[in-house]
């Protein structure tokens, strides 16, 4: 009841938004304090398997997410603010409001700041907005880069950032940079504890150390911004699990921690006049010790997209995106012996999803869009890391081909 | 209804070609120029301060052919996207929505009584208590090389009665680089007249973009 209430606040806020202008201001100690929020629904029917943990096979509008933040300038170089956010993806985040970030930001110069709190991490394009559809025209953005299930996988840390913009002489553009570290702590309702209790096993607690990197580079060619990220990561997990065949019935302690967890991604865009294209190149390198020490997975990821979108007139935007995830994994020890095998051929459809995606966006006014969108995918990515489809919500096994209808609206102000 | 919606577009759309702006600044601001791209990255919020570290606020306007041509001519996107582009830093926690003004009036009130604050209006407006920065480096006011020259044919009358004086022109350029229009800022009206007349013919180098330059025309009579 109470988050229903939540909803229809955040909702009715959005709703008399209508006609004020881009910034919501009240004063406050004598300071101009900003306030923006945003709500999403969407519908999600596919034609054979379970999606995203919903009922999609029967049709599913458990996905839902909505947020609001308040924002200040404290001095000229210094800027604070914060965001909750919540959201239900079928049978993950479940409404648990969170604290999406908190930061305090010092600009001394043009080529040197710092900010710190809760930071959303700087990963390719999209990875600190992609829980913002409404910035985008499609409702999902390729799941290959950015799997709306994994999102805590990526999406913040407790720490700080050093970033800034230098001008290159002659003419040559800017590079902006950013370099960070801190903590990243995933939500007990997220895709990978998810996927593990199928197996029984419960987190406590999952996360990590995280640090990396961005250099983006807007090049001298109008409208073209290409770029790469790197992110290391140090995670671990505790819990609890059972171990069938074993020790069955019987909840016995479990962790596990990463020997290597890495991210190389490399991106580009292009934006001219009515047109946007992007392209993006991740790999994903993640050596966990599981099972307490009692077992081995490697998990090795490649995926891209290559997308474009066109602004059909001020309320109308059309677009494509072609979305190719690959997974080979390696199991040992108890993974192993538990009968798990080792699967590299990603031309196997529990090896891949490649996605082709068509999409159209309408802005009923400058604070209210729809979106419907069609994802034809293949194969559906079945291993120790998870992409979207799930064993517990699909009992009775895969079927190669899935075909999905996404309809989607946003409020924002 | 369309041929009235088509109208009213090109309307909108040449409205705001044909408009006139020009770039204000707080005169705590010592530049008297920018360059364009630091405008962008000023207004774009890749940057915070000029290159001798004065700290800018950039101040837009909400709509209109003023600010439609200044997103256009400077920014390199459309009002929409703009504000796409400012919700993304906004929800990710690096940015605020800049300030946004209606009128021109309010913008050079705004201006004028903020330290670092850089807006923009239509070149007509009146600009009490702000300075005008000169934007180099666009397409718009980029150096042309003068590829053929006409000297001014200095009035006789004039010359014999020992009259000179400078006259200070500002022509606009096409693409092609033929002398489009000449707007006279200053100098002896009837000196201005044989300088308009030779200015006229004057051919520049080709350009992306039409261009603006201000150009001054001596008169000696002991020449």
């Amino acid at each position: 009841m109470r988050r229903q209430m939540l909803k229809l606040a955040v909702f009715c806020a959005c709703w008399c938004a209508g006609s004020v202008s881009l910034a919501q201001e009240f004063k406050f100690l004598n300071r101009e304090i900003q306030v923006h929020g945003f709500a999403s629904q969407a519908f999600v029917k596919t034609d054979e398997n379970n999606w995203l943990t919903m009922d999609t096979s029967d049709g599913s509008a458990a996905f839902t997410d909505f947020g609001v933040n308040l924002s200040t300038h404290l001095t000229d170089k210094m800027f604070a603010g914060a965001q909750l956010y919540d959201r239900n993806l079928g049978q993950l985040g479940q409404y648990h409001p969170s604290l999406d970030w908190a930061v305090v930001d010092y600009r001394f110069r043009n080529w040197f700041g710092v900010r710190g709190g809760k930071v959303k991490t700087i990963l390719g394009l999209y990875n600190a907005t992609q829980d913002q559809d409404f910035l985008r025209t499609f409702a999902l953005l390729p799941q290959s880069m950015y799997p709306t299930d994994l999102r805590d996988a990526t999406i913040a840390h407790v720490g700080g950032d050093i970033y800034g913009t230098i001008s290159l002489k002659h003419n040559l553009g800017d590079f902006s940079y950013t370099v960070y570290a801190g903590h990243r702590s995933d939500s007990l309702y997220s895709g990978y504890p998810y996927l593990l209790s199928q197996f029984g096993t419960l987190f406590s607690r999952f996360g990590g150390l995280q640090y990396g990197g961005d250099l983006r580079w807007s090049t001298p060619l109008k409208g073209l911004l290409i770029g790469a990220s790197r992110l290391d990561q140090d995670t671990s997990g505790k819990g609890t699990s059972l171990i069938p065949g074993v020790f069955p019935g019987i909840r016995i302690p479990y962790s596990e921690y990463s020997k290597a967890d890495w991210t190389n991604q490399f991106y580009g865009e292009f934006a001219r006049g009515r047109f946007l294209i992007d392209a993006e190149y991740r790999r994903y390198y993640r050596d966990q010790i599981v099972f307490s020490g009692a077992g081995a997975d490697l998990d090795d990821v490649r995926g891209w997209y290559v997308s474009g979108t066109y602004r059909v007139s001020k309320r109308i935007r059309l677009g494509s995106y072609y979305s190719h995830y690959g997974i080979a994994n390696a199991v040992g020890g108890l993974l192993a012996t538990l009968g798990l095998p080792n699967m590299s051929d990603t031309g196997l459809p529990a090896n891949h999803l490649y996605d082709k995606v068509v999409s159209a966006r309408i802005d009923l006014n400058r604070y209210w869009n729809v979106k419907v969108e069609g994802h034809f995918m293949n194969g559906y990515a079945d291993s120790t890391y998870p992409d979207g489809f799930y064993p517990q919500v699909n009992p009775r096994g895969f079927k190669t081909d899935t075909n999905a209808l996404v309809v989607r609206t946003s409020i924002y102000f | 209804m369309l041929v009235v919606a088509a109208a009213v577009i090109g309307c909108t759309l040449s409205s705001a070609l044909a408009t006139e702006i020009k770039v204000i600044a707080n005169p705590n601001i010592k530049a008297d120029t920018i360059s364009a791209n630091e405008l962008k990255g000023l207004f774009l919020e890749e940057k915070i301060s000029l290159a001798d570290g004065t700290h800018i606020e950039p101040v837009f306007k909400k709509t209109g052919p003023v600010h439609e041509k200044f997103l256009q001519e400077y920014i390199g996107k459309s009002a929409d996207d703009l504000r796409t582009y400012y919700r993304a830093l906004v929800f990710s926690g690096r940015a605020s929505m800049p300030k946004e003004l209606g009128s021109d009036a309010e913008v050079v009130a705004y201006v004028s009584k903020t330290r670092g604050a850089i807006g923009y209006v239509s070149a007509e407006a009146g600009a009490e208590g702000v300075k005008t920065l000169a934007v180099i480096g666009s397409g718009r006011n980029a150096p042309r090389t003068l590829v053929t020259r006409i000297e001014p044919k200095y009035p006789e009358t004039l010359q014999k009665l020992n009259i000179g004086g400078i006259v200070r022109l500002q022509v606009t350029i096409s693409p092609k680089g033929n002398v489009e229009n000449v707007e006279l800022l200053g100098g002896n009206p009837i000196l201005a007249e044989a300088a308009i007349a030779a200015v006229r013919q004057w051919i520049y180098a080709p350009a992306p973009a039409r261009t603006t330059a201000e150009i001054s025309i001596p008169f000696d009579a002991n020449r």
